[in-house]
């Protein structure tokens, strides 16, 4: 309804309305350019601000798993030492396995041997129980304490779970956390499950005398030692191809991270340029109604009688 | 004859100077909202003795006239009534923002869920388990605060209504005694006046608390209904001549209010006490929420904490005790009681598949998060709706009310032309006055 009403009282309250309402607006201009925050409630933008919400929790949980993924890069990184070491290991003992296969080493040499031998063995099993920054075990799967254990036989057994747990690095995107003890250590040989503990000590307990022939039975071992250190090949490869995913996963995170905070900006912060042009239009309106209001409240006929 | 002239300036001078009262009188009254601007009525007096031809003999002072517009006055209280109750829910509704949103319950579930996936990366370190309890702690906290603060703006609001009906049944006393006092007013008298203006006064401060439908008999009299649902005149009597009948309320088990007049059932349609009515049952539905938000946390934490083993590989323990967003605690104390591991797992098992399923569960749609993202939206979209139809009752409560006032309202310009036109007839009497004074000189010497 348009009406002009010239009842003072009518005037002094439309004014008074009018002046309230755009100081009330400075006030918010105010706020939102000294917090830099365009919503500090939600019911001033309902649905910007569910969105927020949506975007701060998925900032969160990104963090959560950028960590997620370094602590995962890092285990990776362990294991992979770790099966690099045990290839080299192994492909020492197959130099070591061709050694004694010549004829011309003589039994002196081949004890030689088997003794170095024995001294790989146990440094294979050291390796095999290598411990996490956190201090659980690398190669057990999912299960706590010692990977591999050896009875008092000398015999090594695996002693972890073939399961292996995956970690959240990025949204949707469980990682595994390595390979079991099992996958590295443990094959097929000649249609029977053995490992290379088995292959090691069986070429040592031959060079030390076991066998008639320990030349024929270092050249029987040389097979399975092939056999071993392709698993750890293979391990190794597994677990470089994991890593290097992991890198891939961080790299998305950085942008995705990037993305997000231009999202959140866009949404809930002040736009300053913006704000600051609003705050001189509004403050320029009240100077000018607060003017007029003076001008027009000293118009009255009282001042002439 | 000059005795006439004398009788006729006498009583101008006289009309002039009560108009010039009424005018110092609306003049004082300028900044009073609830005086209405007051005429002076005059009429001729003519002497009229049987078988003369009539005597001339000046003015009579009537009554004084209370400019009124009762449609006016009628929109002007529907209007602010609308106005009043929709600023009584709005505020409670922005207290009940406050409780929900900025207590923190939203960034608090957000934080459990993100501690127990970075515990699904290292679930055996035993700062990420502490970190994952205390995560649980905060939160159990933070439901509590929330539901504490909602209580405190439902009490709020409920004392509001107190006060809202404590005032409207004053009004209403009020007007029955004014109705009393306005049978024995003379019509066109001051006091009257006053009392009509004090009836208005008392309408408008009682629609501002509640709908009402208000009907005037002949000498101003007012009969107040509660404006009812079932169209006009359905609603029971509040103000019947002298008497007035109180509103009262009681409290449901949910937490809402009930109103009656006497022992009429009534639900107010309009006004503050509407407001807060309304607000009532809107909190009251954002508890049943935040509670179903606590159960449910609890319920999917707990129950995950039964399919899984703890740490040293023995059953895992209800994590939160409690029902409710009121009771709701945290039961364990220690962390490696969290169940990372499902069911059956040896000791020291690093196996997260229960964590992971607990982790998904909290963030699966229907879950607390997404559950507590909907809560607060559907508040804030309420809110925002509720804040623009309240800026148009806003303008329409301006207008019915600037309408009203220059209907009724005292324009400073206008007396300032009656003050010196008034004066000019009073001064013009005068001058009659000296004329008959100059006649009565003039016969008195002749000789």
């Amino acid at each position: 309804m348009n009406f002009v009403s010239n009842a003072t009282s009518a005037f002094y309250d439309r004014s008074l309305a009018q002046m309230g309402s755009l100081r009330g607006s400075l006030e918010r201009i105010q706020t939102q350019i000294s917090t830099g925050v365009r919503i500090t409630r939600g019911s001033e933008d309902p649905a910007a601000a569910s969105r927020l919400r949506t975007l701060a929790r998925t900032e969160r949980l990104s963090e959560v798993q950028a960590d997620n993924a370094d602590k995962l890069a890092r285990d990776l990184t362990e294991a992979g030492d770790e099966v690099l070491g045990l290839a080299n290991l192994l492909a020492r003992a197959r130099e070591l396995a061709i050694a004694a296969a010549n004829d011309p080493t003589g039994a002196n040499g081949r004890a030689a041997i088997a003794e170095e031998l024995a001294q790989l063995e146990l440094e294979l099993f050291d390796r095999a129980n290598a411990l996490t920054l956190t201090g659980e075990p690398l190669f057990a799967g999912t299960a706590a304490g010692p990977a591999f254990t050896r009875a008092a036989d000398g015999t090594v057994t695996y002693n972890g779970n073939g399961d292996i747990a995956s970690v959240p690095v990025a949204p949707g995107t469980q990682l595994e956390r390595g390979l079991t003890g099992a996958q590295i250590f443990e094959f097929d040989l000649g249609g029977s499950p053995t490992s290379a503990f088995a292959v090691l000590a069986g070429l040592t307990a031959a060079l030390q005398g076991g066998a008639a022939d320990p030349a024929a039975a270092a050249r029987a071992a040389i097979e399975g030692l092939d056999a071993a250190i392709d698993t750890a090949t293979r391990s190794q490869t597994v677990l470089g191809t994991r890593l290097a995913w992991v890198e891939v996963i961080q790299d998305n995170q950085n942008q995705r991270a990037l993305t997000l905070a231009e999202h959140k900006s866009a949404i809930g912060d002040t736009d300053l340029g913006e704000a600051i042009a609003r705050l001189q239009q509004t403050l320029t309106a009240l100077e000018a109604s607060q003017a007029s209001f003076a001008r027009v409240s000293n118009l009255t006929l009282f001042n002439v009688i | 004859m000059p005795g006439a002239i004398f009788q006729i300036a006498r009583t101008g001078a006289a009309a002039a100077r009560a108009s010039i009262e009424l005018t110092a009188q609306n003049i004082a009254n300028v900044s009073n909202p609830d005086y209405a601007r007051r005429t002076l009525i005059t009429s001729e007096v003519v002497g009229q003795l049987p078988g003369t031809r009539g005597t001339l003999s000046g003015v009579r002072i009537d009554s004084i006239a209370r400019n009124d517009s009762a449609l006016i006055q009628q929109q002007a209280r529907t209007s602010a009534g609308a106005l009043a109750r929709a600023d009584a829910e709005l505020s409670a509704l922005r207290d009940t923002e406050l409780a929900l949103e900025q207590s923190g319950l939203f960034e608090g579930l957000v934080e459990f869920e993100a501690v127990l996936t970075q515990l699904e990366g290292s679930p055996l370190e035993p700062a990420l388990r502490t970190n994952a309890l205390e995560a649980a702690r905060q939160l159990a906290t933070t439901f509590q605060f929330a539901d504490t603060v909602l209580g405190t703006a439902r009490a709020q609001v409920r004392e509001a209504a107190g006060f809202s009906i404590a005032d409207a049944n004053l009004q209403a006393q009020e007007l029955a005694r004014i109705n009393l006092n306005l049978v024995n007013a003379q019509d066109g008298t001051p006091g009257q006046a006053a009392l009509l203006d004090a009836r208005d006064a008392a309408l408008r401060n009682l629609a501002k608390q509640v709908g009402i439908e208000a009907s005037f008999a002949a000498n101003g009299a007012v009969e107040v209904r509660l404006a009812g649902s079932g169209g006009a005149g359905s609603g029971p009597l509040l103000v019947s001549g002298i008497n007035s009948t109180a509103i009262t309320a009681t409290n449901t088990a949910a937490g809402t209010l009930e109103f009656a007049v006497g022992a009429v059932a009534v639900a107010p349609a309009s006004g503050a006490l509407a407001g807060h009515s309304g607000a009532l049952e809107a909190q009251a539905d954002y508890k049943t929420q935040l509670d179903a938000i606590a159960a449910s946390t609890i319920a999917r934490v707990n129950a995950a904490q039964a399919s899984g083993a703890a740490a040293d590989g023995s059953p895992g323990q209800p994590l939160f005790s409690g029902r409710n967003a009121g009771d709701i605690a945290l039961a364990l104390t220690n962390a490696s009681q969290l169940a990372t591991a499902p069911a059956g797992s040896p000791a020291g098992s690093t196996n997260t598949t229960n964590l992971a399923s607990l982790v998904a569960s909290l963030g699966a749609a229907g879950g607390p998060i997404a559950s507590t993202d909907q809560l607060l939206l559907g508040l804030s979209s309420r809110i925002s709706s509720q804040g623009v139809t309240r800026s148009g009752l806003a303008v329409i409560a301006g207008n019915a009310q600037a309408t009203l006032l220059s209907q009724t309202g005292v324009d400073l310009d206008t007396e300032a032309a009656n003050l010196i036109r008034l004066q000019q007839a009073f001064e013009a009497n005068g001058r009659v006055l000296q004329v008959a004074a100059d006649i009565f000189d003039t016969l008195l010497a002749l000789r």
